[in-house]
């Protein structure tokens, strides 16, 4: 790649956008113009909200009067109860007549009050019961009478029953309406201030000091007050979402622009045919795309950060995002605005129009959106599972470092960059791809019939199967087994029987029948794609399988001891000790070895370095289709733990599988590496004292795990066995065979260009 | 210069299953030489075009520029060829002069060089009043000379034009057509596709007839007369097409 090239693109790719009107729209004026007449007409109708006053029906007004306390003043609630004297006027009062019409009860006022309600013509009611005031009278005697008797040896609780029951008023509200909730608010204010009121008046009638019901008071101490921090969890929830949405709006246009626009323009073409590589002008197009996602991002960051302040200045009790958070959220915003930027591009360079591009747009947000907002959910925290989700990891990293833990953000930091990276690299990857496709390049416009493309790709079919056919068949495992772990509950106790039931439908359904299905489907050669067809026997087929299985042994310490490491990093969860415990109490050896060495090393090889790997090597990168299968393979294990480590297993047998020809040896190894960790959990103090041997299998302290001299020396013949590997002539797909002479024909040197005169 | 060996081209085609839109032709071109390729649409001209200028990859055969195999040295080929069609267009959003140049120093000229040869290339094809004109605001006729412009600003030995002259009116024509002319006569190497026989006949020194992804006929054009005893090349043309189609169909 010649970086003068990524330069030329890429400025001519910037220029042509900022002379492009709707870019610029987009980008500069809309932020500009958005933020501040959001700003000015949330301003206004919050205005228009607070001076709004709510109507409220009043129902038994008269008993509630009471001297001294009162709670209704000249046909108002009295201005005492309320925070500031002039809030007296948002509370509108309405008395239901006092005296009763000929026939009608007071359950007839109150349902029709109800109704009311409901129907809007109040926003609430009141309901105070008619024999209120005269309670509430002669409740304070009774505990001034009480008072009286305060030596008296009675027991509390007849005395508790001597006092008459508190009646109670009613609140009539309905959570349907806004409006009427607000105005709940207001009166359950008022109200509970006016039953403070009377709660301190019958104390001190009894002799006692007011404070006596309440002796605790509560005193608060904000210390973002304090620290000047205030607002911080606001911005902390706020801006990694707009900084996110905003990045990929702002990757979006130009993205659109620059790869469908161009195919549509016919310009495209022109640029394909000129020296520039593909990856060249991949990379110019991304950088554009990043320049203005990230201006975008920023622009309208600093915009509604301006309009914000200008609000915020009335209240000063909400700061504004420290330079630390500024600096932050610029860092990240270069992988997100990367990893969008390169998504987008992607997704554009499959559109063959602009229109069809700005379809993409609704589905790629409905992806985005969930994981840009689920980070808000209370509760939703940095932790290693989350940290594992893409863009809800780096929404969730920022908010963490704007709430100012920034240790526990940095404990996170590591696999928060590494998912984002390897993310950035895939989307690239797909974005480069899409380049080299002429048929996603050249895309004629056809008629969508999804029977007509059943049909051609059943049609034409291949002896093995493509590489999209060979992605799907993982994805469609991966969905198959989410649905099984989700339907599937284990029952409280684990027993053995079910393990094994589960496990086998586990095989069945997931791995088995998606195979065979697709297999039948979608390949003409079944031998082939299982790397079982006549030529792949080879005279060195039987010593492969016995170097597989040499090796499987030898590299077992290395990975028991990398397992080790691995749940001490993350610990195991409570169903996986359970799901051990129970393998460990199993009944016998050998059952346990064929169901749980055996049928899945079969099934999976067949699935994974059978089917998968031989889609995938259509690709015409050996190394990408291994190791896009190990993370096939390892995500079908579910458990962190259990994943990472069939990921790496995954490509020690990809290699095998790849360079012997023969799916054997692979099948041999899984085999052997599942049936030493089977083994492995059945070696107890006991065993070892009648076998030992066994003793080497333990690191002395009791616990299961190697020596480390063993484990050395295990990786030392391992290399040494993976270098045997090394050194077979293994079969080259055609698409590797072109990929090499691609390479050869890359190191050949330019003829100088013949300098005639013009 | 040019060498094609049994090249081929096939589609996957949702409605027909594999189709064949060039189907192992071979004819080789040299310096100083127009090769026309000639045929009705839909022939296969503009997918072979395109393979050779790197766009498409052949399925199979073999075809080289220069020396480069067209696969495998696809960037080296690249730097070796001119390439123009119809559907190649114009940057709306660039002037004259900046396409030229942003083509040119994709072609690694820079400095004095590039200058130079941007006054000579503007010069000759009286591109100078269009200098500063914007992709968008020009005629068909400016933007088919800014095109010619940018596949021969590098110089390259070798040049591709596919169906240059569509949509063009007379005098834009002809005038492109002496461009090509003179080009030729420098010593290059042009391969020039097209359905216009008055076209061929003027300009092209070999001839290859494609119809169906196959060539029917290929050689000098005096042989190709000769050939077949038949002095006009559209008669010849309609000659050897119902002749393929009679067998075609005698054959199915």
């Amino acid at each position: 790649m010649k970086w003068s090239n990524v330069k030329l693109i890429l400025a001519r790719e910037v220029r042509d956008q900022l002379r492009d009107r709707r870019t610029l729209f987009m980008i500069a004026v809309l932020p500009i113009l958005l933020y501040p007449l959001l700003g000015m007409s949330f301003f206004q109708v919050s205005q228009f909200m607070r001076e709004h006053p709510t109507k409220v029906y009043v129902i038994g007004a008269s008993s509630a009067l009471s001297e001294g306390t009162p709670l209704i003043e000249n046909e108002q609630f009295a201005p005492r109860l309320f925070n500031t004297p002039d809030k007296v006027g948002l509370l509108e009062l309405h008395f239901a007549p006092d005296v009763l019409a000929p026939g009608e009860t007071l359950d007839d006022v109150v349902s029709q009050a109800k109704k009311r309600v409901e129907q809007g013509e109040f926003d609430a009611a009141v309901y105070f019961p008619p024999s209120f005031g005269e309670q509430l009278r002669q409740f304070r005697e009774a505990s001034e009478s009480q008072t009286i008797h305060r030596g008296d040896e009675e027991s509390a609780a007849a005395r508790n029953a001597a006092i008459p029951r508190i009646p109670r008023p009613e609140i009539i509200f309905t959570t349907a309406n806004e409006k009427s909730q607000i105005t709940f608010a207001r009166l359950h204010d008022v109200l509970r201030r006016w039953s403070d009121e009377l709660g301190k008046a019958n104390l001190s009638a009894a002799g006692l000091v007011p404070s006596a019901a309440r002796p605790v008071e509560l005193a608060t101490d904000d210390l973002a007050d304090a620290t000047g921090n205030a607002g911080r969890g606001l911005w902390a929830k706020l801006l990694p979402v707009m900084l996110l949405l905003w990045a990929l709006t702002g990757a979006f246009y130009p993205a659109v622009d620059l790869c469908a626009g161009e195919k549509e323009r016919g310009t495209l073409e022109t640029l394909l045919s000129s020296p520039a590589d593909r990856s060249e002008i991949v990379i110019g197009k991304l950088v554009t795309i990043m320049l203005f996602s990230m201006a975008t991002a920023i622009l309208n960051l600093i915009s509604m950060g301006f309009t914000g302040w200008l609000i915020v200045a009335n209240h000063p009790s909400v700061g504004l995002p420290s330079w630390l958070s500024c600096f932050w959220l610029l860092l990240a915003l270069i992988p997100i605005s990367a990893l969008f930027s390169a998504l987008c591009l992607a997704l554009a360079a499959l559109a063959r129009s602009t229109k069809e591009g700005q379809y993409y747009l609704m589905p790629l947000m409905l992806i985005c959106m969930p994981l840009a907002v689920l980070p808000m959910t209370p509760g939703f925290e940095l932790n290693l599972g989350n940290s594992l989700i893409p863009v809800a990891n780096v929404v969730l990293l920022l908010r963490t470092l704007l709430e100012g833990n920034t240790l526990q953000a940095l404990r996170y930091a590591v696999p928060v960059v590494g998912v984002t990276l390897a993310c950035c690299y895939l989307a690239i990857r797909w974005a480069v791809d899409q380049f080299n496709q002429e048929s996603v390049l050249f895309r004629e416009s056809e008629r969508l019939d999804l029977g007509l493309w059943l049909r051609h790709v059943i049609r034409d079919r291949r002896p093995t199967p493509t590489v999209g056919v060979a992605v799907s068949a993982g994805i469609l495992m991966l969905l198959v087994r989410f649905f099984m772990a989700v339907t599937m509950t284990p029952p409280d106790e684990l027993s053995f029987g079910f393990l094994i039931r589960s496990l086998v439908t586990t095989q069945v359904a997931v791995v088995i029948v998606p195979i065979v299905l697709m297999t039948l489907l979608f390949t003409r050669n079944p031998a082939k794609t299982f790397l079982l067809d006549r030529s792949s026997w080879k005279w060195t087929t039987p010593l492969a399988v016995l170097a597989a299985i040499a090796l499987a042994v030898v590299l077992h310490p290395v990975i028991v001891t990398v397992a080790l490491a691995v749940t001490h990093l993350y610990p195991m969860s409570e169903t996986a000790e359970l799901l051990s415990k129970t393998i460990k109490e199993a009944p016998n050896l050998w059952v346990l070895l064929l169901f749980f060495a055996v049928v899945p090393a079969v099934c999976e090889e067949f699935a994974y370095r059978g089917f998968i790997l031989s889609g995938l090597r259509h690709s015409g990168k050996k190394w990408r289709a291994i190791v896009v299968t190990s993370v096939f393979f390892g995500v079908s294990h579910f458990m962190l733990q259990q994943s990472l480590m069939a990921t790496l297993s995954g490509m020690v047998i990809g290699y095998i599988a790849v360079q012997s020809g023969n799916l054997l040896p692979g099948i041999a190894y899984h085999v052997v590496n599942n049936g030493l960790f089977v083994a492995m959990t059945r070696i107890t103090p006991k065993t070892i004292e009648e076998w030992p041997v066994l003793q080497w299998f333990s690191d002395g302290v009791g616990q299961a795990g190697y020596h480390w001299t063993i484990v050395i020396t295990g990786l030392l013949t391992g290399v040494l066995l993976l270098g045997w590997f090394s050194r077979l002539p293994y079969q080259k797909t055609n698409e590797e065979r072109l990929q090499e002479a691609i390479r050869r024909g890359m190191e050949v040197d330019d003829k100088p260009l013949p300098s005639t005169a013009m | 210069m040019i060498q094609v060996d049994g090249l081929t081209k096939h589609y996957s085609d949702l409605r027909r299953g594999q189709l064949i839109a060039v189907d192992g032709i071979s004819f080789h071109a040299s310096e100083g030489q127009i090769y026309g390729l000639l045929g009705p649409n839909g022939a296969g001209k503009t997918t072979t075009l395109r393979i050779l200028s790197t766009v498409l990859r052949p399925t199979g055969g073999r075809a080289t520029i220069n020396g480069y195999d067209v696969l495998t040295q696809a960037a080296q080929v690249r730097r070796q060829i001119g390439f123009m069609s119809a559907n190649t267009a114009v940057y709306d959003r660039m002037t004259a002069w900046e396409m030229v140049e942003y083509f040119a120093r994709l072609h690694g000229l820079e400095g004095d060089l590039l200058r130079e040869r941007m006054e000579g290339v503007f010069e000759r094809l009286q591109m100078n009043e269009i200098r500063d004109l914007l992709g968008s605001k020009m005629s068909t006729g400016m933007k088919q000379k800014v095109s010619i412009a940018r596949s021969i600003v590098h110089d390259p030995p070798v040049l591709i034009f596919d169906e240059a002259t569509a949509g063009l009116d007379v005098l834009v024509a002809r005038a492109l057509l002496n461009t090509v002319a003179e080009l030729r006569d420098q010593g290059k190497c042009i391969i020039y596709s097209t359905h216009i026989m008055r076209e061929a006949e003027k300009l092209c020194d070999r001839i290859g007839i494609i119809h169906h992804g196959k060539l029917l006929a290929e050689g000098m054009l005096d042989d190709l007369r000769e050939q077949h005893g038949e002095h006009d090349l559209e008669e010849l043309f309609f000659k050897l097409i119902l002749h393929h189609d009679a067998t075609v169909t005698a054959t199915a």
